[in-house]
C-alpha cells in the first residue's frame, strides 16, 4: 500500500538495516544494538519499529531471513542480503549522499 | 454472509499459520535478548524486562505492522473499514435510513425493469427452435391488408417450394364448449399441425404432444392442454393424462400437458386445450382445403439451420411469384400488391413491449442516475461534516488513499445493502409488473429474478456505490489540518461539486418531467376521445354455440331470440341486443371486399370494410345514433329481404356526394345484394387511439353467426346482473356456456390499460425524482447559509436588509437550477424520439407540457431555495460574528 521511498524517516531506516546486513548475517536484537552502537545512540528509534521494516524488506526480496542458533543457543531468525538487496543498498547510498551533499551545501551557502 | 465467513476463514488460515507463530518467536527473541542485555548491566529482571518493553514499543502495534507489511493487511484493512463503515452509518441513522431507502428505490426499480427487459427482449424464446421460428404472413398492401391469413393449399406450398424452411406448420383459433364438469364452459382451442409443437421444439411437461395419426380420419380425439389451463382450471392434477373430456359431441382424451410457454401466435383469449387440424370441422371440410382463398390459418416455418431470414424472405417470393402466375384469380397480384413475408416469431412476440419497455428502462436508469447524485450531495455533505474526523486520522498516519478507500467502503456497502433492498422491492414488484407486461407480450410469465437478474442488480449496486462514493473522496481537499477543519468557508471546489450534481438533478428531472407529461396529456387525450358509443351501464358477454348441435341458421336464431326475450324480460333490464363481438375488445378489424350496385369495380383499389353484425336494438343499447334511415327491426329476419346499416365513415368514402339509403352493396360479387336502410356515427371499435374503420352492420337475424355478444343496458349497476346472465342462458340451453361477462365500461378501462399504466408508472417517477431533487437544492443551499453565517452576519451588520439576503441566497441556490433546467431542455429534445411512439395527439414537443414542467421545477425549486433563505435572513447578526 504505502511506498517505502515517500516516508524520509522509513526509507532511511531501511537503508540503515541494509548496511548493517551489508557487514554479516545479524538477528533482529542484533541489528538494533548494531545501529545504537554505530550511530553512538543517536539513532534512538523504537525496537519495534525495526521489524515491520524487515518484514516489508523481505517481502520486497532485498533480504531473507532463516532460522537459525544464536550465540547462546538460542533459535532465532537471521537475516542476510540479497543480490539485489546488494543492489538496492548502492543505490540508496548514492542518493543519500547526494541529498545529503546538497543539502549540506544549501546549509553552508544559502 | 458466506462472505463474512470466507473472509474470516481465509484470515484464520493464515493467522494460525506458521507465519504467526514465527512472528511471536521472533519478537519475544529480541525481548528476551534485551531484558538479558540489561540485567547484565546490573538491573534487576523485573525492571530490566519493563524497561525492554519499554523501548520496544506496542508488540500489538508492531505485529500489526508487520502483518501489514508482510501483505496479508490487505483482507484485515478491508473487515477492519467494514467495521468501521458499519459504525459510522450507525452513528448517522437517518442519513443511513434516507440513503438505503432512495437505493432501494433506484435499485429496485431497475432490478424490477430489468427482470422484464431481461425475460422479454434478451432472453430466447423457451422453445428449442426459438430463434429458427418465423411466421409466414401473406399480405394485400394495396388493398390496405397488414394480415390476410393463409390457406391449407398455400401452407402446403410453402412446405414444398421453400429451401430456406425445413418445416411448415399450421394454426387457428376455435372454441368448443366443455361439458361434464358442472357449469358447461368454453374452451378455447388451438388447432395445431401434429408435428407443431415438434417444430416449435416444445417438450410436454407430461405425456406426450401430436403424433401424425392422431390427425387421421377415424383417429380417436385427443387434447393436449396448456399450462395455465391445467393450473387454473384443472388444479394441476398430475393424473391428467389418459382422462376424457366431453368437447362439443365427442370424448377426448388428454394425451399431454404443455410447459408454461409463452403462447404464439397470441391470441386473446389465450388458447386452453389444442387439437390436431381433423378435429375442427370448418379445417377438415373438403371445400376449405380445395379453397386457395379460404386462407383462416396462421403459418409457422422454420428455418434450416444456418438459414438467415433473409433467404427465406427470397424463397416466400420465389414462391409468391410463382403462384400469382399460376392463380392469377387467387391473388390479382397487381391489384392488392399481394405478398408473403417471413418475420421473426421473437419479434412479433415482444414488439408491441419494446417501447414501452425501452422507455421504462431509460426511466429507471435516469431514476438510479438522480438517486446517485442525491447520495452523492448528502455524502459530500457528510464529509465536509466529518472533516474534523478525517483530518484525525489523517493526522494519525491515515494515508490520503486509505481514507478514500474507508469513504468508498461506506459507499460500497450502503449500495449493495440498497442493493439487497433493491432486489427485494424487485420480487415484491413482479407479480405487479407480470399483470402489466401481459398486457404487452405472452411472455410476462417468464419474468423472474434470475442469476442474470441478480449479477445485474449486484453490478447496477456496485457501480452506484463507486458513483456515489468516489465524489467526496477524491474532492476532500488535501492538507486538512486538525485545528482548521470544519471551522473555515469550505472551498469553491466542494460547494461547485454539489452545485454541478443539482444541476444533474434538475436536468434529470426535468426529462422524467417532461416524459411523464407528455404520457398523461397524451393519455387525457385519448381518455377524451369521442368513442361513439357510451359505456356506462352496459353489461356484455359472449355466448359461444355447440358447432354440432346448432348446425342451422334456424336453430341459432331460434337460440339466440329466446335468450334476448328472456334477458329483456328480466326487471332491472332497459334493453337487450346481439352483436359480433363488443366494441373496444378486439384487436384489429375483419376486413372484407364489397362491390357498390352501379359503380365499376375499381381495378385498383379494392374496397374493404369491416362487417359486423348488430340486432334491433345494438345501436340504441350501446347509445349509438341513428343519422338517417331506420332501425333494424325484428322483421329482418332471415326471411326478409336482406339489409344493411353502414357508418359515416363508411359512407362518406363510398358515396360522397349522394344519400346511401336505398344504395345495395353485395359482400359475394354480386350473387347476392344487400340493401343500405340506416346510416349511424361512427365509433372507435378497435382503440380509442385508431381512426374509426369503415363499418357495414348486417342485421343480426339474417346471419345468425356462431358466436354472439349479448349487450344488456341496465338500469342500475351492470356489474351485478352478471350474475344473472348464466342462469337465463341455461333456462333456455342448460349445456350452453356463457363467458367474458364484463361491463362496457372494464372493456373500454382494460383498452387504456397500457397507456395509462405506463403514464403512472413514469409519472410515479417523475415525482420521486422531483421530491428528491427539492431535497437536494434544500439541502445545498441550507448548507452553504451555514457555512455562510459570519458573511451574512457582516452584510446585515452593514445595513443589508433582510429582504436582501434572501434575496441573494435564492438568487445563488438558483443558478444551477437555471442551468439544470437548459440541459434538462437540451436532453429532453434530444430524447423526444423515444418516447414519441407512445404518445396519441400530443406532439412530443409539446410546448404545454414543456412549460409546465419549467414553471412546475422552477417553482419548486424557489421553494426548496426559500426555506434556508428565510432562515439566512433570521440570523441575527451580532451573535454570528460573536461566535467567529
Amino acid at each position: 500500500m504505502k511506498s517505502s521511498k515517500s516516508d524520509l524517516l522509513q526509507g532511511t531506516l531501511d537503508l540503515l538495516i541494509l548496511r548493517t546486513l551489508a557487514s554479516g548475517d545479524m538477528h533482529g536484537w542484533g541489528i538494533s544494538q548494531r545501529l545504537q552502537q554505530i550511530s553512538q545512540d543517536v539513532l534512538q528509534v523504537n525496537q519495534g519499529s525495526l521489524y515491520p521494516a524487515l518484514y516489508r524488506l523481505e517481502q520486497q526480496g532485498w533480504i531473507e531471513s532463516s532460522w537459525g542458533d544464536s550465540e547462546n543457543n538460542r533459535r532465532a531468525k537471521f537475516y542476510a542480503l540479497t543480490r539485489s538487496g546488494r543492489k538496492q543498498l548502492a543505490e540508496e547510498t548514492a542518493n543519500w549522499e547526494r541529498i545529503t551533499a546538497a543539502v549540506a551545501r544549501v546549509l553552508q551557502h544559502a | 454472509m458466506s462472505v463474512l465467513t470466507t473472509f474470516r476463514r481465509l484470515r484464520g488460515s493464515v493467522r494460525t499459520s506458521a507465519f504467526e507463530q514465527h512472528m511471536d518467536a521472533e519478537l519475544r527473541h529480541h525481548l528476551d535478548l534485551e531484558t538479558e542485555a540489561l540485567v547484565a548491566r546490573g538491573m534487576t529482571p523485573d525492571a530490566a524486562r519493563d524497561s525492554a518493553r519499554r523501548r520496544f514499543g506496542s508488540v500489538a502495534l508492531v505485529k500489526d505492522d508487520c502483518r501489514e507489511s508482510w501483505g496479508m493487511r490487505a483482507i484485515d484493512m478491508l473487515a477492519q473499514d467494514v467495521r468501521v463503515a458499519l459504525r459510522n452509518l450507525g452513528k448517522y441513522p437517518s442519513y443511513t435510513a434516507v440513503v438505503l431507502l432512495t437505493l432501494a428505490l433506484g435499485i429496485g426499480a431497475n432490478t424490477a425493469i430489468f427482470s422484464v427487459v431481461h425475460a422479454v427482449l434478451l432472453r430466447p424464446l423457451p422453445y428449442t427452435n426459438g430463434d429458427r421460428l418465423v411466421e409466414v404472413r401473406q399480405q394485400a398492401p394495396k388493398s390496405g391488408v397488414a394480415n390476410a391469413g393463409v390457406s391449407v393449399k398455400e401452407i402446403n406450398d410453402y412446405r414444398a417450394q421453400t429451401d430456406a424452411l425445413d418445416a411448415v406448420v399450421e394454426y387457428h383459433q376455435m372454441s368448443f364448449n366443455m361439458l361434464g364438469r358442472g357449469e358447461a364452459s368454453r374452451v378455447q382451442t388451438g388447432v395445431v399441425s401434429a408435428n407443431f409443437f415438434d417444430v416449435l421444439g416444445v417438450t410436454p411437461l407430461l405425456g406426450r404432444t401430436f403424433r401424425a395419426d392422431d390427425d387421421s380420419k377415424n383417429a380417436p380425439a385427443v387434447l393436449v392442454l396448456s399450462y395455465a389451463y391445467w393450473q387454473h382450471a384443472l388444479g394441476g392434477d398430475p393424473g391428467i393424462v389418459g382422462r376424457t373430456f366431453e368437447l362439443n359431441d365427442r370424448l377426448h382424451t388428454v394425451v399431454g400437458v404443455l410447459p408454461p410457454i409463452p403462447q404464439f401466435p397470441q391470441s386473446d383469449p389465450p388458447d386452453d386445450v389444442y387439437m390436431p387440424p381433423s378435429a375442427c370441422p370448418f379445417r377438415s371440410n373438403p371445400q376449405t382445403i380445395e379453397n386457395r382463398n379460404a386462407r383462416m390459418l396462421t403459418a409457422i416455418g422454420r428455418l434450416k439451420p444456418g438459414a438467415t431470414l433473409e433467404r427465406a424472405q427470397n424463397d416466400l417470393a420465389v414462391v409468391m411469384s410463382r403462384l400469382s402466375t399460376e392463380y392469377p384469380d387467387a391473388y390479382n397480384a397487381k391489384n392488392t400488391g399481394f405478398q408473403a413475408s417471413a418475420l421473426s416469431v421473437h419479434n412479433e412476440l415482444t414488439q408491441q413491449a419494446r417501447p414501452t419497455l425501452l422507455v421504462l428502462l431509460a426511466v429507471t436508469g435516469f431514476v438510479l442516475l438522480l438517486v446517485a447524485a442525491n447520495i452523492a450531495n448528502l455524502a459530500l455533505a457528510r464529509v465536509i461534516g466529518r472533516e474534523r474526523e478525517l483530518a484525525l486520522r489523517s493526522a494519525l498516519g491515515a494515508g490520503r488513499g486509505r481514507i478514500a478507500r474507508q469513504l468508498l467502503t461506506e459507499s460500497t456497502l450502503l449500495a449493495v445493502a440498497g442493493g439487497a433492498l433493491g432486489l427485494l422491492v424487485g420480487w415484491l414488484v413482479r407479480d405487479l409488473l407480470v399483470a402489466f407486461t401481459a398486457r404487452f407480450t405472452p411472455r410476462a410469465e417468464e419474468i423472474a429474478i434470475d442469476g442474470v437478474v441478480l449479477a445485474f442488480t449486484f453490478g447496477v449496486s456496485v457501480f452506484t456505490g463507486l458513483l456515489f462514493g468516489l465524489l467526496p473522496a477524491f474532492t476532500r481537499r488535501t492538507s486538512a489540518s486538525v485545528q482548521d477543519a470544519g471551522h473555515r468557508t469550505v472551498g469553491s471546489r466542494r460547494l461547485g461539486a454539489r452545485n454541478a450534481l443539482i444541476v444533474a438533478q434538475v436536468a434529470i428531472s426535468f426529462m422524467l418531467l417532461v416524459g411523464a407529461g407528455l404520457l398523461v396529456r397524451s393519455f387525457i387525450k385519448l381518455q377524451q376521445v369521442d368513442a361513439g358509443f357510451r359505456t356506462d351501464r352496459v353489461l356484455t358477454a359472449l355466448v359461444s354455440l355447440d358447432f354440432v348441435k346448432y348446425a342451422t341458421p334456424v336453430v341459432r336464431q331460434t337460440f339466440y331470440r329466446s335468450v334476448l326475450d328472456k334477458v329483456a324480460a328480466e326487471p332491472g333490464v332497459e334493453m337487450a341486443a346481439l352483436g359480433i363481438t363488443a366494441p373496444l375488445d378486439q384487436a384489429a378489424p375483419f376486413l372484407t371486399g364489397f362491390i357498390v350496385e352501379g359503380q365499376a369495380p375499381d381495378e385498383k383499389a379494392v374496397k374493404r370494410v369491416d362487417f359486423k353484425f348488430a340486432s334491433p336494438n345494438y345501436f340504441k343499447t350501446i347509445g349509438m345514433t341513428l343519422l338517417s334511415g331506420r332501425p333494424f327491426t325484428d322483421a329482418d329476419d332471415a326471411t326478409a329481404p336482406p339489409v344493411v346499416i353502414v357508418n359515416l365513415s363508411m359512407a362518406r368514402h363510398n358515396f360522397p356526394d349522394i344519400d346511401p339509403i336505398g344504395r345495395r352493396i353485395s359482400l359475394n360479387n354480386g350473387r347476392t345484394w344487400m340493401t343500405i336502410v340506416g346510416l349511424v356515427n361512427d365509433t372507435h371499435d378497435y382503440g380509442l387511439n385508431e381512426k374509426p374503420t369503415d363499418e357495414i352492420y348486417r342485421a343480426f337475424a339474417q346471419t345468425s353467426p356462431l358466436n354472439a355478444t349479448l349487450l344488456v343496458r341496465t338500469a342500475a349497476d351492470p356489474a351485478s346482473f352478471g350474475r344473472r346472465v348464466p342462469a337465463l342462458v341455461h333456462d333456455v340451453d342448460a349445456r350452453q356456456p356463457v363467458s367474458q361477462i364484463r361491463t362496457l365500461e372494464a372493456i373500454r378501462s382494460h383498452s387504456l390499460a397500457p397507456p395509462r399504466l405506463t403514464a403512472m408508472l413514469v409519472t410515479l417517477f417523475a415525482g420521486v425524482a422531483l421530491i428528491i431533487t427539492a431535497a437536494g437544492i434544500a439541502g445545498v443551499v441550507s448548507f452553504s447559509v451555514n457555512q455562510r453565517t459570519t458573511e451574512i452576519g457582516v452584510r446585515m451588520a452593514l445595513g443589508a436588509p433582510r429582504s436582501s439576503v434572501v434575496r441573494m441566497i435564492v438568487r445563488q441556490g438558483l443558478t444551477p437550477v437555471t442551468l439544470g433546467l437548459a440541459c434538462g431542455l437540451a436532453g429532453a429534445l434530444l430524447m423526444t424520439r423515444v418516447v414519441a411512439r407512445l404518445l396519441f395527439a400530443v406532439e412530443p414537443t409539446d410546448p404545454v407540457t414543456y412549460a409546465a414542467v419549467i414553471a412546475t421545477l422552477a417553482a419548486v425549486a424557489a421553494l426548496a431555495c426559500l426555506v434556508p433563505a428565510r432562515r439566512a435572513a433570521a440570523i441575527d447578526p451580532m451573535r454570528a460574528l460573536r461566535a467567529e
